[in-house]
């Protein structure tokens, strides 16, 4: 699996040739960016928890023996 | 209680006082993979974010750069996998149309474009390997893969470029 070390070098230089270094300075501060995104994707409890809390007090109203069948199975 | 501790406790300031510390590093890191600043930018921003959201999974006694540039790298790896190549290109200012020069700007294109067509994780290990000269164990522990690992990706890579260039007709000098 070994190469020569020459065709090695040769694509190292054409890629590096072809890939001139980037300015790896950051420019700005990111941390507003960062943030934004905490405020616009904070962690709620989504609809179909809420759906399923709502759907087992309506059981367990209309059930209320079936608390104890569930407390039982916990 | 220690600035780790509290960041994984969730205390945003904890939080804050990381991102100033380690955005600069995040930023250099993908910007050597994906190699534009703007997308750069986003994706940095993207991952302080994520290590956010993960922060319960973070042990306070670990390293955080390792585990931040390992995250870091997992997005700017499916940036590469999700975005056409030529879109992740920096372009350079147009160069004066000198004959010599045209020939070598075309060549240069070649080349970028054969390598841009790799698969992304080929890309980003031979990216970080040759062209930045990244040590090796450093990528690999970036990228979650044992150094061995790592010169496999980066060979397939050499050798998927030498024969993709020879069918270009481009011989590296």
């Amino acid at each position: 699996m070994k190469m020569g070390d020459h065709d090695d070098r040769q694509i190292r230089d054409a890629l590096k040739h072809a890939f001139p270094p980037v300015n790896s300075e950051l420019a700005r501060d990111l941390w507003p960016d960062v943030l934004r995104r905490l405020d616009a994707r904070s962690v709620g409890i989504p609809w179909y928890d809420w759906a399923l809390v709502g759907l087992s007090a309506v059981v367990f109203l209309a059930f209320p023996r079936l608390v104890l069948l569930f407390a039982y199975h916990l | 209680m220690d600035l780790l501790r509290r960041f994984a406790l969730g205390e945003i300031d904890a939080f804050e006082t990381l991102v100033r510390q380690f955005q600069g590093d995040i930023y250099a890191w993908i910007v050597r993979i994906v190699r534009d600043r703007g997308t750069a930018e986003d994706l940095t921003a993207e991952t302080l974010w994520r290590i956010y959201r993960a922060r319960h999974q973070f042990r306070p006694d670990g390293n955080f750069g390792a585990w931040a540039r390992r995250i870091a790298t997992n997005l700017a790896l499916d940036h590469l996998r999700r975005n056409r190549p030529e879109q992740s290109l920096e372009r350079e200012p147009a160069a004066p149309p000198e004959p010599d020069r045209l020939v070598k700007r075309e060549t240069r294109e070649k080349i970028q474009q054969a390598f841009c067509r790799l698969p992304a994780k080929l890309r980003v290990a031979a990216t970080l390997a040759l062209v930045e000269e990244v040590p090796y164990d450093e990528i690999a522990r970036a990228l979650g893969i044992t150094a061995g690992a790592l010169k496999v990706r980066v060979f397939r890579a050499i050798r998927i470029l030498r024969k993709r260039l020879s069918e270009a007709g481009i011989r590296p000098e």
